[in-house]
């Protein structure tokens, strides 16, 4: 059983990384407090000692934001546009990340302590950034057209009708079936970049592309098992975190140490999404 | 033979009697319409015949009359409509009007001369809105005036509360109509007169309960609606069709013709519900007839039946939008035909206010132009009040699980986050607001201490207020001071002195002050209280406290401070250690006040308003007090936002 060995070995790889995912792990804290320290600041200043929090137990009150007057909307503004910075900061940070962990999970064997873990990021930065540039916009690309177009010709044909909202659910299964075969393509050009040390982006995607069509069926289904575990874990999470109203200091800080826990996990389930392609190239070799 | 024609003609309103809806009437019904009209499509024509009557009720003969012709003010840029940027005309053709060809009293005496256009309100010249008609003979009081006239309505678009689109008709505010006259002592005039003021683009009503008997002859394939009930409809053979309604007793008469209407029937107790709406509309008809029979159970249960055996009311498709929100009684506009996403509760929102109208204006007919808070403020009150009831266990507009926003939070948000809530005070005519506030003041400001005097004097007295104010003028035209005249009653009834002799403190503040409510926590303490210790005589002493508990005596001592030039009186909710829990009481009329608590408890928490009474008090933030520095959750929102990010960050990241 290829299916299973492949993925357990991938997630051995990824576990055994613990220490280069705990780096990444603070270094991404550390960057969002960068934003989200001084935006709590702020929010001590408007609520101070206030019981009025309490209207954003059970769902946030919008009429809070009306006592709130214009501190509500600079609040609105500086966390938003300091999350578009840190989601571009973040995306520069985690692609130069990838491309310690590739090389972690091919030439490096599982032995790469985290000041070569740096070096082999540095090293891969530029190709793997331009590569993630890349398949990031076919990815969106690809996203506008299977969903975005069909969606917008329902929505005009059948006037928002009960009709078109099932008619959409097709569009999401082919966008989600074909999310997959990106990822599999990028992580294979990927590890082809850090196994080769060519920094040609192209003839990295020529290679996952190849990659892609050898054994395909073997390495689509196991992609498409981690692609399933992602947005399962994705999705929980988040609904955890919305959900969770811990009010007092000590449960609030059980309740930042769980959301924590959850990131790491959620890094090591992209590390052994890396790691399981490594190993089907390795196989298919 | 002139003679005889006008005597047949005057007595078909009694002809028709026999269809009449009301056995006795509602009103006094001091003017009448016979209306016989055709709605050319093409030329954007409702051209007609009307008879019109008023009846003098007052005590000295009236020598003029004074009529609305509110579609002049779509006839050019220039009228005081029109030039407040409200409205312009899309194009050439988008200009309205509404002319008296022939006008006839019932002596047959031409009074087509004796017609000029009057600017009470402003002066403008170039507004056409207001008729006056210089009579040949007064009108001796108990006689009636009536009035034959020609006229060719032109109808504007964009609509504006009345116009057309393509093929769409909202046939509003369309017919020369009378004002109001108004003996002295009525709403308390100091002498008689004629209230009829020039259309606004911020209130268009103040009307007499009439009758009318309506025809109209439209095109076979368009589908049509009114506030009448329906007489007859009949097939002229040349494509064309007329429709005879009958109404009586409401202030105003609409109707609406689109070939594209889908129409739903449903039934509330003895009232037949129509509703109009267009195919997308159709997917929402559901909760829309439910709106309306929400509004309907609540007000019936709690200011006083409605009366109409029907009603009438429509969403207008997108080329009608600018219809959409209105009301005539018995037939209204509700706004949105399907368009916005149904967890927001606009739709229902918009069709409970305007149907509110049938009570707040349309039954309690006060007048809109003068006193816009006793329509507008009064029914968004209550919009709010049913809307919250109904919807979303008390968050009426949003209830999903991470959002949540009531209708009345909605209104006092509105209030309190405007820059101008202090402009002006809450009693100007609709047209003297000013910096934009009309709608802030007349609804929002409104409904938000109609809401807080619903506070102070509780629900079921509010209830009541409402209910007198209903049987007492009810189908009359009641001010603002008979409002307030009517809340001492019940308030002195039911609370005796409790509030004062009467609560125009209140009225004086809210009504016709601009003083702002905010009362704030502004610091509490536990001090350890300490025996004695110093110098005496040139020795140090220390005298300890009898208590041999002493490290556990406390002076507690909550400080409330009143920021606002509003004094309200305020209930103040302490929390202590120990679990007690007392409930303070504060007239709220000084600056500050410092409530003590001496004895083994500490206060952990203090709440100023804590049943939300006061929906007044522009901030609530500073209405509470906790001894936990972490309540305020900061923390909380943080940790939330970091994860957010973070999880943000990786799945943008490939
Ligand atoms: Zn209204």
């Amino acid at each position: 059983m290829d299916y299973f060995r492949i993925l357990k070995r991938g997630a051995v790889a990824a576990a055994t990384s613990y220490r280069l995912i705990l780096v990444m792990w603070l270094t991404a804290l550390m960057m969002v407090l960068l934003v989200a320290l001084p935006l709590k600041s702020i929010l001590k200043g408007v609520f101070d000692r206030s019981l009025a929090t309490e209207r954003m137990l059970d769902g946030f009150d919008a009429g809070l934001a009306g006592d709130m007057g214009q501190s509500f909307g600079y609040l609105i503004g500086a966390a938003s546009f300091g999350g578009l910075l840190l989601i571009l900061a973040g995306f520069l940070l985690f692609t130069f990340f990838a491309g310690g962990l590739f090389t972690r999970f091919t030439i490096a064997w599982g032995d790469l302590n985290v000041a070569s873990f740096m070096k082999a990021s540095a090293r891969n930065f530029l190709p793997f950034l331009m590569l993630a540039l890349l398949m990031t916009l076919i990815i969106f690309a690809w996203t506008a057209l299977i969903i975005g177009v069909p969606v917008g010709i329902v929505a005009a044909v059948t006037e928002g009708s009960i009709m078109g909202s099932r008619l959409m659910l097709i569009p999401f299964i082919i966008w989600a079936l074909g999310m997959p075969v990106w990822l599999l393509v990028t992580d294979h050009s990927r590890r082809w970049m850090a196994a080769t040390g060519s920094g040609k982006i192209f003839r990295a995607m020529g290679a996952g592309f190849k990659a892609l069509r050898r054994g395909f069926l073997r390495s689509y289904s196991t992609m498409v098992t981690l692609f399933i575990v992602n947005v399962l874990f994705f999705g929980a999470a988040l609904w955890i975190a919305t959900f969770s109203v811990p009010e007092r200091g000590g449960l609030i800080f059980l309740f930042f140490l769980a959301t924590q826990a959850l990131f790491i996990l959620r890094l090591f389930l992209k590390a052994w999404r890396y790691a399981t392609v490594s190993e089907l190239a390795l196989i298919q070799a | 033979m002139r003679r005889l024609l006008f005597i047949f003609m005057f007595s078909m309103p009694l002809l028709l009697q026999g269809q009449a809806i009301f056995d006795i009437p509602l009103s006094e019904r001091t003017t009448g319409y016979d209306i016989a009209a055709v709605l050319d499509p093409d030329s954007k024509t409702v051209t007609g015949e009307m008879t019109a009557w008023w009846v003098n009720r007052s005590a000295m003969p009236v020598d003029h009359a004074m009529l609305h012709l509110y579609l002049n003010a779509f006839s050019s840029n220039k009228s005081s409509f029109a030039a407040s940027g409200r409205w312009s005309p899309a194009g050439d053709e988008g200009y309205g009007y509404v002319r008296i060809s022939r006008l006839m009293d019932a002596s047959g005496n031409d009074l087509t001369r004796s017609m000029h256009f009057v600017a009470p309100d402003d002066g403008n010249i170039n507004d056409r809105t207001v008729l006056q008609i210089d009579l040949t003979a007064p009108i001796n009081p108990g006689d009636t005036l009536k009035l034959n006239m020609l006229f060719e309505s032109k109808l504007p678009s964009p609509i504006v509360r009345t116009g057309y689109n393509k093929d769409y008709f909202w046939v509003a505010q369309w017919f020369p109509k009378f004002g109001v006259y108004e003996p002295a002592g009525m709403r308390q005039r100091e002498s008689d007169g004629w209230n009829c003021h020039q259309f606004h683009p911020n209130s268009e009503f103040y009307a007499n309960h009439s009758v009318y008997n309506v025809s109209v002859t439209i095109p076979s394939d368009y589908i049509a609606g009114s506030g009448g009930l329906l007489l007859e409809e009949m097939d002229n053979g040349d494509g064309t069709k007329k429709i005879k309604w009958r109404a009586e007793d409401i202030v105003d008469f609409a109707w609406t013709a689109w070939p594209g209407y889908k129409v739903v029937t449903d039934k509330w107790r003895g009232v037949d519900i129509t509703f109009l709406t267009s195919e997308r509309g159709l997917k929402i008809a559901d909760n829309q007839v439910n709106a309306v029979k929400y509004g309907l159970e609540y007000l019936d249960a709690r200011v006083g039946p409605y009366p109409w055996p029907h009603l009438t009311f429509v969403d207008p498709p997108v080329e009608g939008s600018g219809a959409g929100g209105m009301e005539y009684t018995t037939i209204f506009t509700s706004a949105g035909s399907g368009l916005v996403p149904s967890f927001l509760r606009m739709a229902e929102m918009v069709t409970i206010h305007e149907f509110g109208h049938a009570y707040f204006m349309g039954i309690l007919a006060s007048n809109e132009f003068e006193e816009p808070w006793l329509d507008e403020g009064v029914n968004s009150y209550w919009e709010e009040r049913i809307v919250d009831h109904y919807y979303g266990d008390g968050y009426g507009l949003i209830r999903l699980p991470f959002i949540k926003f009531s209708d009345a939070d909605m209104a006092r948000t509105s209030y309190i986050g405007s820059p101008s809530r202090q402009a002006a005070t809450n009693n100007l005519p609709s047209w003297l607001y000013p910096h934009g506030t009309y709608g802030m003041m007349s609804y929002q400001k409104a409904a938000t201490w109609l809401h807080t005097l619903e506070g102070l004097i509780t629900t079921e007295t509010m209830d009541n207020v409402f209910r007198e104010f209903y049987r007492k003028w009810a189908f009359r035209h009641p001010s603002g001071k008979d409002f307030i005249e009517t809340v001492n009653d019940v308030v002195r009834r039911e609370h005796g002195e409790k509030f004062g002799k009467d609560m125009n403190w209140f009225f004086d503040q809210v009504l016709y002050g601009t003083e702002v409510c905010d009362y704030r926590v502004s610091g509490v303490s536990n001090r350890k209280i300490t025996g004695y210790s110093g110098i005496v005589d040139g020795d140090s002493v220390t005298f300890t406290r009898s208590d041999r508990k002493s490290d556990t005596l406390y002076l507690a001592k909550v400080g409330i401070e009143r920021m606002g030039g509003m004094k309200l009186p305020i209930e103040v909710l302490v929390s202590f250690d120990n679990g007690d829990e007392i409930l303070e009481e504060w007239d709220g009329t000084a600056r500050f006040t410092d409530f003590e608590y001496p004895g083994t408890r500490k206060v952990t928490r203090v709440t100023i308003d804590p049943d939300s009474k006061i929906d007044l008090d522009v901030n609530r933030i500073n209405n509470s007090w906790t001894d936990d520095p972490e309540f305020p959750a900061s923390g909380r929102m943080m940790t939330k936002y970091v994860f957010l990010m973070q999880m943000l960050i990786s799945l943008f990241t490939i």
